[in-house]
């Protein structure tokens, strides 16, 4: 009897949850697969036939008489995954020593640095990407101020091109690094760093066999949540870079909202959905084989 | 530090970072008070102009051959907002109650499919949105759901009961089980337990939760832009699109708004959770 009831409580807790992902997050991963499989309408839609041409038409099994293979679609993402590469390491590169200054301060100051690190987490995305539309204009704020300082004669043309783009998502993404670096940081043993010190270890020395492998958990947290948001942006893209700029989130959009073929768009999500899974996937598996050596 | 100089560097780096983390949104407040409408980058006198069109006040909303323009948009803001506020609203709600039930569940109960659950609440926070935003959009396309409010709710949902469920999760992480069982023991049933004793001491983390998928779902931009269909628009779309169009000064003003409005809100969750150590 009490069995029983207790079951009868956790499938009331566990429904809400199961129906509602299942019925609006995976049914809908389901339909993307199956869409990316259909061929196009002719006027938007889906005609109900096998065709795997989507997939041939992004990666060059195409036959020219159905659908065109184009190198630009692999460019594309090739460019996308690359882009969120360069996101990553700029943001590591700001974020390492920031990290490591704040968890030197004494704690008032440290709450205080941590609280500002968090603050644009709680502003609009929208906003702060606009405000970089109004530094890099031609007639912007950089572009005032260098050609002011007379070091500049012409303005500089740096927006809509990829360092733009590049430069929008560090910018959005830098607290999703910084708070995994911090704590990875702020649990660092000091006692092995001043051993390592003692010892006769050279700074460079105890960095790379002490600090290094102490915080790597937290640079790959800190990797991967930077990462995969930035494979599918199409927000910063479309807002900072120009046609140099395109992202594989752009042309996704462009196939739902104006070109209306939606086989080719699902076929191309399904290309960022495998993308982000595998790079999800190996992380773990880091994660998983770094635990166990530790242990 | 041994080393007085390498901290000084250190220091100096840590400042030009926050600096950059601040100078644009320092831009935007500056330049909502600029009265230049041609080139808003260019300084000419301090006003409160922008903010006065917002509200369709002012001269230059009253002046005929503008009004148009200024009240049009002004109306179609305060539409955004509302539905942002409502949207914020109810899928806060709906998501609280999931993740918090789910969180209940699995911390509670035994049962084999737990690890399961625990990844699958991780999938909806790391799919890329734009691929959930157009899932969902074929979805209800496909099934015959129009597009409207309630499909912008559904999909805000899909991803901030994980979010929810995260921050309730810890909490349930920190709590003392002997509570219920004592519970249990002085014969409680199951409900009354829950009720009782386990949702009090859970309050401040679903508090919590609530908060941030508030905050999360004010922002949310692309999963709303894929489902809100023509008829609605909350206010990160509405602001998307007047940034795609053309700058106008009018975004400054919002755009100030929105961020006092975000420091507002994230001081008033520091301050929960201070007075929660208390």
């Amino acid at each position: 009897m009490a069995v029983r009831r207790q079951t009868l409580v956790l499938l009331v807790l566990l429904a809400p949850v199961t129906l509602f992902l299942g019925v609006f997050f995976l049914l809908p991963l389901v339909i993307i697969a199956l869409f990316s499989l259909l061929a196009p309408g002719l006027y938007g839609g889906v005609e109900w036939t096998f065709y795997h041409w989507n997939y041939g038409r992004i990666f060059g099994w195409a036959d020219g008489l159905i659908e065109i293979y184009e190198p630009i679609y692999l460019q594309i993402l090739g460019r996308s995954l690359g882009f969120a590469a360069m996101t990553v390491v700029l943001c590591l590169i700001l974020c390492y020593p920031v990290a490591f200054w704040v968890s030197r301060l004494p704690s008032r100051w440290r709450l205080f640095f941590i609280f500002l690190i968090t603050l644009p987490f709680f502003s609009s995305l929208i906003v702060r990407l606009y405000a970089w539309l109004l530094i890099l204009k031609p007639s912007g704020l950089l572009n005032s101020v260098l050609m002011g300082m007379d070091l500049i004669s012409q303005p500089l043309e740096i927006l809509y091109t990829p360092a733009a783009v590049v430069l929008g998502m560090v910018y959005v993404m830098v607290p999703f690094m910084f708070l995994p670096l911090y704590s990875a940081v702020d649990n660092l043993d000091r006692a092995l760093i001043e051993a390592s010190m003692d010892l006769g270890a050279t700074r460079v020395q105890t960095f790379l066999k002490v600090i290094l492998p102490q915080t790597l958990p937290g640079i790959l947290g800190g990797s991967v949540i930077v990462f995969i948001p930035s494979v599918g942006n199409f927000i910063v893209p479309d807002v900072l870079g120009g046609a140099k700029g395109l992202m594989i989130g752009n042309l996704v959009e462009q196939q739902f909202l104006s070109a209306r073929n939606w086989p080719f768009g699902s076929a191309l999500s399904m290309v960022v959905m495998t993308l982000v899974l595998v790079v999800l996937l190996t992380s773990m598996a880091a994660a998983r084989r770094k635990g166990s050596q530790n242990a | 530090m041994r080393n007085p100089l390498g901290w000084a560097a250190l220091t100096l780096f840590s400042l030009v970072f926050f600096l950059f983390i601040y100078a644009p949104l320092l831009v935007i407040i500056g330049y909502s008070f600029n009265s230049n409408p041609v080139n808003m980058m260019q300084w000419e006198h301090f006003t409160f102009d922008w903010y006065r069109g917002l509200l369709g006040l002012g001269e230059r909303a009253a002046d005929p051959n503008n009004r148009a323009v200024y009240v049009e948009s002004t109306e179609k803001m305060l539409a955004a907002l509302r539905t942002s506020l409502m949207v914020a609203g109810l899928s806060t709600t709906i998501s609280t109650v999931i993740g918090t039930a789910t969180a209940i569940a699995l911390a509670r109960y035994r049962f084999r499919a737990k690890g399961f659950y625990n990844g699958f609440l991780m999938l909806p926070m790391m799919m890329p949105d734009i691929v959930l935003g157009i899932g969902l959009l074929i979805f209800f396309v496909t099934v015959g759901i129009h597009l409207s409010m309630l499909t912008i709710i559904i999909g805000h949902c899909t991803f901030l009961s994980s979010y929810v469920f995260i921050i309730v999760q810890a909490r349930i992480a920190g709590l003392d089980p002997a509570l219920e069982e004592a519970s249990a023991d002085l014969g409680a049933s199951e409900w009354v337990t829950l009720r009782k004793v386990l949702l009090p001491q859970l309050a401040p983390g679903i508090l919590g939760g609530a908060l941030l998928a508030f905050v999360i779902s004010m922002d949310d931009l692309v999963i709303t832009y894929f489902v809100a269909g023509t008829d609605n628009t909350t206010l990160p779309v509405f602001i998307f699109g007047m940034v795609r169009r053309g700058v106008k000064p009018e975004i400054n003003a919002i755009a100030t708004l929105m961020i006092l409005t975000s420091v507002l809100i994230a001081a008033l969750g520091l301050w929960l959770r201070s007075r929660k150590a208390d």
